[in-house]
């Protein structure tokens, strides 16, 4: 089964949440369901950043806030060369940290 | 509630250091303690702000150790730890331990030293504030969410590579006025923007944000001495008074916030310290922002309320901010040329406010001084604390 980023959806009011917290930002229940972030979205801001933290070895990570059309916002990484505020991006799962020899999986931002 | 005094305020040079942490904490606790007439009284509580010496410098329970190395033995310890906001909140425990009774004379000492450790281990640390699981494993780090924050802050207002170029310029030329500043370099719009080396000398960092819009990596310490208002004339002829206090924390994952370019915590926070100071902005004399970056300086002075929203480039064109100015804003170098140890940070931006109001600031003097205002921001404006020092009671 291919990796999945989840958003958490509450099982009272059906909001949206990411991250999670420990009780629902809208109604205040703590009982959720995963939903998983994918689709579509617009991209609100980015930034190619090349002061980077340890296990990186590229020279930079271009990394963007998207609000995605199902509502919520999601940091994520681009795969995009040429990003523009407000162009049209779809999510993606993907490798986007290797630390200690493990690979952690999260949201790649593609062209849509 | 009893009014509380700084009897005492100092701090170590800012930058690259060949001293330990608790030697660079234990020289500006000195420094500020000796300022005042304490004859035979004890320090009751040491309260120190630091982020990461445990990780960085293999020391953990620093304050106890602060106490043993300044033989304060048996005062009370206790470490602050609220990320890039360690300093303000310090004293604000310190404040709040003398205001209620319970303590009457507590030293406030912030220190950090982070080169002890590698550029690599210094940015990777600092990013550890982002979201553990929606930022952090993204390689998401500090100048990656000011770039971020930037982008969509200066689409929406208006604002420029020179507006920024123009807040490095203002503090770089304040630091050369402060022996303790980290960084002492004249910076010129030529050299670091329009110049054909001018990539070179001023890379990008995370675009729009570029070398000379971030705060260098800094070692240092700084410390103020706190004391109930009744004791304060056998103490000092210069007593400054904490006038008010505000707090408050946002979303740690920063997409999560309704508009990315509001900076809601610092809002309620400077408003809160203005209402338990009974001033408005206008009141102020001078301000230390947290200007980690340059567009944070902009931000945050129309946030505090100085200038409305969209207008703070606006008047730092006109040189209101300049010393001299209407409203002069890091007459220190802020964080940005003086440098950001960041558990000394806060404190150190109230030091600056106590140089000023009791005259002593040098060359960098601002004129007769009522009232300063300083922004303690932590992670990317999670956690704020805005403080307000009057001059005298």
């Amino acid at each position: 089964m291919p990796a999945t980023v989840n958003a958490a959806k509450c099982k009272s009011c059906g909001a949206l949440s990411y991250p999670m917290h420990f009780l629902c930002p809208k109604c205040g229940a703590r009982e959720f369901e995963p939903e998983p972030i994918e689709g579509e979205g617009e991209l609100l801001t980015h930034t190619r950043a090349y002061a980077l933290a340890l296990d990186y070895e590229q020279r930079y990570l271009t990394l963007g806030i998207v609000q995605m059309d199902s509502g919520i916002r999601v940091t994520g990484q681009l795969a995009i060369d040429e990003p523009r505020m407000g162009m049209r991006v779809r999510a993606t799962v993907g490798t986007v940290r290797v630390t200690g020899g493990s690979e952690i999986s999260g949201l790649i931002f593609v062209p849509a | 509630m009893r009014d509380v005094a700084i009897v005492g305020a100092a701090s170590t040079p800012f930058g690259r250091s060949q001293w330990s942490l608790l030697k660079l904490m234990a020289e500006a606790s000195h420094a500020a303690m000796t300022q005042a007439r304490l004859g035979d009284r004890r320090i009751d509580a040491v309260c120190v702000a630091n982020m990461g010496s445990a990780r960085n410098n293999r020391q953990a329970g620093l304050a106890s150790a602060l106490v043993d190395r300044l033989n304060l033995f048996p005062a009370a310890a206790e470490t602050v730890e609220n990320g890039p906001a360690s300093g303000a909140s310090a004293v604000k425990v310190g404040f709040q331990a003398v205001a209620s009774g319970m303590s009457d004379l507590v030293l406030v000492c912030g220190g950090e030293r982070m080169r002890e450790v590698n550029n690599l281990e210094a940015t990777e640390f600092v990013s550890y504030l982002s979201h553990r699981y929606a930022e952090y494993p993204y390689g998401v780090t500090l100048p990656a969410l000011a770039g971020m924050f930037a982008r969509l802050f200066m689409a929406k207002h208006g604002v420029t590579a020179e507006h920024l170029a123009m807040v490095a310029m203002k503090n770089h030329a304040n630091a050369l006025l402060n022996p303790n500043a980290h960084i002492k370099m004249e910076l010129s719009l030529e050299g670091i923007l329009h110049s054909p080396h001018a990539l070179m000398n001023n890379p990008f960092v995370a675009d729009p944000l570029r070398f000379f819009d971030c705060c260098p990596v800094s070692d240092g310490a700084a410390a103020v001495l706190l004391a109930p208002a009744e004791m304060t004339s056998d103490l000092t002829d210069r007593p400054v008074r904490i006038a008010g206090i505000g707090q408050a924390t946002d979303t740690q994952a920063v997409h999560e916030r309704p508009d990315p370019t509001e900076l809601t915590a610092v809002r309620i926070a400077s408003q809160r310290a203005f209402e338990m100071a009974g001033l408005e902005p206008k009141d102020i004399s001078l301000a230390e922002l947290h200007d980690a970056f340059t567009i944070l300086e902009i931000a945050q002075s129309e946030e505090v309320g100085f200038f409305k929203r969209g207008k703070g480039h606006i008047a730092l064109a006109k040189g209101e901010t300049q010393i001299g100015g209407r409203l002069p804003i890091n007459t220190s170098g802020g964080l940005k040329a003086k440098g950001h140890p960041v558990g000394a940070t806060g404190v150190s931006q109230i030091a600056e406010l106590v140089f000023q109001l009791r005259g002593e600031a040098g060359k960098r003097q601002v004129k007769d001084p009522r009232h300063g205002f300083a922004l303690n921001f932590g992670g990317f404006g999670n956690s704020v604390v805005a403080t307000i020092l009057s001059r005298g009671f």
